[in-house]
């Protein structure tokens, strides 16, 4: 049995206003894609920790993370694979592949690929956050209040509600086949392929008739044709809660200034540039972090203002 | 309340209607049974009621249906919302939200309430139901019996004063069940809803409902007090399938024999006083169907332990010994370990410690592959077995995968074909046959490889009377062959009537393992209803381990 991956701990990260969390996360995605240097990205991904800690979700982070590391190996693997761009030669091929002429395996290209995974690594460590500490009918709730269309939230919240149903189903359904002698892990190709698919194809046809009767359910309970729906749970904002999301989008700023101002570039091809920071890049760096920690401090406030 | 006239209906593309000419009225308050075999026309009356035919499922409809003095082919099924509250079979497929609040109030929001109402409105249907703890729990965390009264909640919030329910309880176990059934009864008698109820299991609900509405291919057959179809249509609700409780059987048996009993009872309170005169003279020795097993074992654990990876510890020493030729009920609470040990017994699961022994070889040292020519599994839901085109490719399935030669598959399974009578379905989709043909298709393809063992997991949960007693007379042939059979089952009453040895798991322990007879008496949950009747009349000289009806007629003539 598979659980959710949102659980309600209680921590002050768990009580901020979603809107809040959801700038804040919107805040690192945009400064990760806006800035280039390995040094500022490694910190934006550091910054996230902090909040982890605080959320109390350090084994469900590790176990994204853990797939994530996959992902950034494969990136590091092809792009110093697929790049050639670099001018400083580790490693060359002893074959040619035509067209691309013989590989070679630049330290620029590699020192890149470690930076797009720093970039990767924030911007999940970020996202995992959400998952983790917005309950999925908030997130629903904030959505339609961005004005997304109900209909469509809904379906994804509703994906959300089914997933474990699925994994029993998968579960029961895999248990059915492996008793009528179906291996999974070996044999020919084509024998492990079919059995799968006797899986697939029990598992399709269960969900199409639970989702005939789930439509059932909803329509007698006056789903669909009316208008205008109400919400029982309401996002409200406070004067602390206000504040937090001004403090959330700041690093957006921060971010499109840098980014108009020219600070925190750095040049990877042809030859990787200099490490060194210059004192304002030093400055923003510090800025960016201390912006990024005001939502810690701040849910601890509100935590106080509630219970007050 | 409801009144109905003349309704005939047809779903899209059906040639058969599956409601004809239904005339009924049902007056505000009343508590209906409805019943009857499956396909029957329970469901398609239902939805009949909330609208849900025409306007969900279209099709072909004449006559006339009028809720709560509104037609429902007039008013959409969003408009009958507050007048009827539909709760499905499937707890799991009828529930929207995470958690329990927000459950409550999807219906309430969807008829856009303002937000006091709401809140007042779930208060109130959380203390009705008395599940207030539950508030804030994740749905998926909770039983099925709390699932299903979730679902209840939350079409009470709704404040309907009709409340229909669909077989609530074939998903549940007999707790789950049990506490559904008696909140229903509860709010017909004190909030004074008007209920009507389709069951398979009468014995539950007998004494609460004020009438009895039995459907037959899309009629209504039988329809009156239930008092009175007890005593005078037995006959026909049997012929239909209809499971009739065993203690009116009994009532019936003994009638039969020319032995008069005035009035019928439906309680086993009831029946205490006016079977009184009726078993006076019984004493003696009833005739046992079975006795001890010393053939060799097939099936033998060693303490085996078992530990799922989470850490909880779902097996703790179990050893036991099944023999050839023998019908074992394995017994017990949810989550005693019942289905667990048995996945042991085709290596589904690899014991943590000791040993399993299956027909002399160790499942460790064998796949599920190779030991599925000896032990056959039959999963509770057919629908999770069912996945080919056709019936046929169905069960040579199973016998490609283990790699039979093609000669050999094809008399096989038209061997298997035959004994299950489908062999003129052979070209029909499997999912599409109705459950009783479903449960034969799944049960074809597992014995088509001829296995000496054959474990069944709560094959009859939410199964009507005719079906389970269909299959247990194949499993009752089966074992005299010489195989085993091993049934996981909560269902008492045909544990009682077709197993010869139980085995009660409690918390991942054997409690007790024996003859049906000792293990089964005088235990006030897993007694079936006879042994709990036959109790008063023990100081006559009836047996106090007797079990089952005809146990107590063979004990008269």
């Amino acid at each position: 049995m598979i659980s959710l991956r949102y659980r309600n701990k209680g921590t002050p990260v768990h009580k901020l206003n979603p809107f809040c969390k959801l700038a804040w996360a919107g805040s690192i995605l945009v400064l990760a894609l806006i800035l280039d240097n390995p040094l500022f990205l490694l910190v934006l991904f550091l910054s996230t920790l902090p909040v982890i800690k605080a959320a109390r979700v350090w084994k469900e982070w590790l176990s994204t993370m853990k797939f994530t590391l996959f992902l950034c190996l494969a990136i590091i693997l092809i792009n110093a694979l697929v790049s050639s761009h670099g001018s400083h030669v580790l490693l060359e091929a002893p074959f040619r592949i035509p067209i691309m002429g013989a590989p070679v395996i630049t330290l620029e290209a590699i020192v890149y690929g470690v930076a797009m995974s720093l970039r990767l690594l924030a911007i999940i460590s970020a996202f995992a956050i959400l998952t983790f500490t917005v309950h999925p009918d908030d997130m629903m709730l904030a959505m339609i209040r961005m004005k997304l269309p109900y209909k469509s939230v809904l379906v994804t919240s509703l994906s959300t509600r089914f997933i474990p149903t699925l994994f029993d189903d998968i579960e029961r359904i895999t248990d059915v086949q492996r008793s009528r002698g179906v291996e999974l892990d070996k044999g020919r190709l084509t024998h492990r392929i079919r059995g799968r698919s006797s899986i697939v194809t029990a598992l399709l046809s269960n969900s199409l008739d639970r989702a005939v009767q789930v439509a059932e359910a909803m329509e007698s309970r006056a789903f669909g044709t009316g208008r205008n729906r109400t919400f029982y749970k309401d996002i409200r904002f406070s004067l602390i809660d206000v504040t937090t999301l001004v403090f959330a989008l700041l690093p957006c700023a921060l971010g499109i200034f840098m980014a108009v101002s020219k600070y925190g570039q750095y040049q990877y091809y042809p030859t990787l540039g200099g490490i060194g920071l210059s004192g304002i890049e030093w400055f923003l760096l510090a800025l960016m972090v201390s912006i990024l920690s005001v939502i810690l401090l701040l849910a601890h406030v509100k935590q106080r203002v509630d219970l007050d | 309340m409801i009144r109905i006239e003349g309704l005939t209906f047809y779903y899209s593309g059906a040639t058969q209607p599956s409601l004809q000419d239904i005339n009924l009225e049902v007056n505000g308050g009343e508590f209906v049974l409805v019943t009857g075999p499956s396909g029957g026309g329970k469901s398609s009356l239902c939805r009949c009621l909330n609208g849900l035919i025409p306007h969900f499922y279209g099709g072909k409809i004449a006559g006339r249906v009028e809720v709560g003095g509104l037609d429902t082919l007039k008013h959409s099924t969003r408009e009958l919302a507050t007048r009827v509250g539909m709760v499905f079979q499937d707890p799991e497929n009828q529930l929207v939200s995470l958690d329990v609040e927000r459950e409550i109030a999807f219906g309430l929001e969807n008829l856009a309430f303002p937000k006091e109402l709401i809140a007042k409105r779930i208060e109130e249907s959380l203390d009705t139901l008395g599940i207030s703890d539950l508030r804030y729990r994740h749905l998926h965390e909770l039983s099925g019996g709390e699932k299903q009264k979730v679902a209840i909640a939350s079409v009470l919030a709704l404040h309907p004063s009709i409340l229909i329910l669909d077989e609530p309880t074939s998903e549940l176990d007999p707790k789950g069940a049990e506490e559904v059934l008696s909140v229903v009864t509860r709010l017909n008698d004190e909030l004074g809803l008007t209920v009507i109820l389709v069951e398979h299991r009468l014995d539950r609900v007998l004494q609460y409902a004020d009438r009895l509405i039995a459907f037959n291919q899309g009629r209504i057959t039988v329809d009156g007090k239930v008092r009175d179809i007890m005593g005078s249509c037995y006959q026909e609700l049997l012929q239909m399938g209809v499971g009739v409780p065993p203690m009116i059987r009994l009532v019936q048996g003994l009638r039969d024999r020319g032995i008069s009993i005035d009035g019928t009872p439906l309680t086993v309170k009831e029946g205490r006083a006016m079977l009184d005169k009726a078993l006076h003279g019984v004493s003696g020795q009833f005739t046992r169907s079975s006795e001890g097993n010393n053939s060799k074992p097939l099936v033998e654990t060693t303490r085996l332990w078992y530990a799922y990876p989470d850490g909880l510890t779902a097996l703790k020493d179990i050893s036991l010994s099944i023999g050839a030729g023998e019908f074992v009920a394995i017994i017990g609470r949810n989550a005693s370990g019942k289905t667990t040990l048995v996945k042991h017994f085709n290596h589904l699961l690899t014991p943590t410690k000791g040993r399993v022994k299956i027909d002399g070889i160790d499942t460790r040292g064998a796949t599920i592959a190779e030991l599925a020519k000896k032990v056959g599994f039959v999963f509770q839901n057919p629908n999770d077995h069912l996945f080919a085109d056709t019936v046929n490719d169905e069960i040579t399935f199973t016998l490609k995968n283990l790699g039979f030669d093609s000669s050999e598959i094809e008399s096989r399974t038209s061997e298997v074909l035959a004994k299950f009578n489908l062999i003129e379905y052979r070209n029909h989709y499997p999912r599409s046959l109705s459950g009783g043909e479903k449960q034969r298709v799944a049960l074809a393809s597992v014995l088509a490889l001829n296995p000496k063992i054959l474990i069944l997991d709560e094959p009859t949960r939410g199964m009507e009377y005719r079906l389970k007693s269909e299959l247990m007379c194949f499993l009752e042939e089966y074992r005299q062959q010489g195989n085993t059979v091993i049934l996981v089952s909560h269902d008492v009453e045909m544990v009682a009537e077709y197993a010869d040895r139980v085995i009660l798991l409690s918390e991942g322990k054997i409690v007790v393992d024996g003859e049906k007879h000792d293990v089964l008496s005088q235990a006030l949950l897993f007694s079936p209803q006879i042994n709990r009747l036959a109790q008063a009349f023990t100081g006559y000289g009836v047996p106090n381990n007797i079990l089952t009806v005809d146990e107590v007629l063979g004990m008269l003539s």
